[in-house]
């Protein structure tokens, strides 16, 4: 498959109360955003478990985005702070076996967010276009 | 060892504690065992495990810790098995009232081995204190491999997983009744090699919690160098949190609490 052809998986872990709301501001305003993405809606982002991140590489994304509400804004006061912890940590991991750190990324966007979150769509879908197919992904198919 | 029995023999006969947790030789094995005061002289028998020879006594003790909750044990550690203990105090599986460690120095040749920080227990009841190891050379090995090198490295080693879940079960820090390498929605079932990410599921599981027994690895009939892996995963913990895993005055696991405040920034794209 050429790079040209490449059409990234893209998952996406938004929490209901900010970053879904922002997604649903994007779209109401008729903001464009590649349609890549597919939208797992969470009740806060504090609930995604690194295991549900890679049980998706695993099965097949080429990057994962997880958005939730700015530190002080959760709506379960300090749920993003366990987000944060968890996703910086699992970078971390990612990177020392491997597995493209870069293809995990965390965006704070608030309910207003509208153009905030189309653009961080567009600019991962276009990174994770340039990154080419995920590694585990391509050794699994080799 | 002379000691080691005597500070045993004084606890079980002055009721102290309702049984010790250490190792007797049986058919010239080394293995786990409960000395009670009924047989108190068994305790002329008790020995330390021998370096290559050693088990999850923690783990031993938790059911046993459910099973009597009013009595108080005595069990043999060493620098790891303590670390242990002090995690199990902290996540709630046993009860440091009820616990009387009876402490272990390990040999320089084990701490070389092990790569071990701290090789001997608060208290030490046999042998002497030796040289800890402040680095992991096995990890710093792998953290000079290129990335997509590291890639080929860990996926090989995943690749020869059978999935015995030997790592889990020897482990002294394994202590859920759910484990998420079996939650069918999680874990494909039914094939092998298992998901490639069995093993780092793990390695997060055992962040803040792996005392760097050396078990898993040794258990593992893959011969997956699983130890770097959670080496690693630890040393990330402290850089990250400023958590010293097992230390009885790290406060808090990281994992349980969420924070007073949020002290890390996401990543930039
Ligand atoms: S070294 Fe292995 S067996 Fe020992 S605590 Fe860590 S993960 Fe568990
Ligand atoms: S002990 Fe080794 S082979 Fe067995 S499940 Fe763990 S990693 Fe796989
Ligand atoms: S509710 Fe949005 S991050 Fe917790």
């Amino acid at each position: 498959m050429s790079d040209q052809e490449f059409e990234p998986k893209i998952l996406g872990f938004f929490c209901n109360w900010c970053t879904y709301a922002g997604a649903d501001l994007a779209g109401v305003s008729r903001l464009q955003y590649p349609s890549n993405i597919r939208v797992i809606r969470v009740m806060c982002s504090g609930t995604v478990s690194p295991h549900h991140v890679l049980k998706a590489f695993q099965k097949g994304a080429d990057g994962v985005l997880i958005g939730g509400c700015h530190i002080g804004d959760c709506h379960y006061l300090r749920g993003n702070y366990m987000t944060i912890k968890r996703v910086r940590f699992l970078q971390d991991l990612l990177k020392f076996t491997g597995f493209e750190p870069g293809r995990l990324h965390l965006e704070w966007i608030s309910a207003a967010e509208g153009p905030k979150f189309a653009q961080t769509v567009r600019d991962f879908t276009e990174k994770i276009r340039k990154m080419g197919p995920a590694r585990l992904k391509s050794a699994r198919a080799a | 060892m002379d000691k080691l029995r005597a500070k045993v023999r004084t606890l079980l006969s002055e009721g102290q504690v309702a049984g010790y947790l250490g190792y007797l030789i049986k058919d010239s094995h080394p293995l786990p065992h409960l000395f009670t005061p009924e047989n108190l002289e068994e305790v002329d028998q008790a020995v330390v495990a021998p370096d290559n020879a050693r088990y999850p006594l923690d783990k031993l003790l938790i059911p046993l810790a459910e099973r009597y909750p009013e009595a108080a044990f005595a069990i043999q550690v060493r620098g790891c098995d303590e670390r242990g203990l002090n995690e199990l105090y902290k996540w709630g599986q046993l009860d440091p009232e009820k616990v009387v460690p009876v402490g272990v120095a390990c040999t320089q040749e084990q701490a070389d081995y092990c790569e071990c920080p701290g090789p001997w227990a608060s208290v030490v009841d046999y042998g002497e204190k030796c040289q800890p190891v402040a680095k992991s050379l096995r990890v710093e090995q792998v953290a000079t491999l290129a990335e997509e090198d590291a890639f080929q490295e860990w996926l090989g080693a995943f690749k020869r997983c059978i999935k015995c879940y030997g790592c889990r079960d020897v482990c002294p820090m394994c202590f859920c009744k759910d484990c998420s390498l079996e939650h069918e929605d999680l874990m494909s079932t039914g094939q092998l090699p298992p998901d490639s990410i069995f093993q780092l599921v793990r390695a997060i599981h055992m962040a803040g919690r792996c005392i760097d027994c050396g078990l898993c690895e040794e258990t593992c009939p893959a011969g997956i160098p699983l130890r770097v892996l959670y080496k690693k995963a630890n040393a990330l913990v402290k850089d990250l949190f400023d958590y010293e895993t097992g230390s009885p005055t790290a406060g808090p696991s990281p994992w349980k609490m969420l924070g007073e405040e949020a002290t890390l920034e996401t990543k930039p794209m």
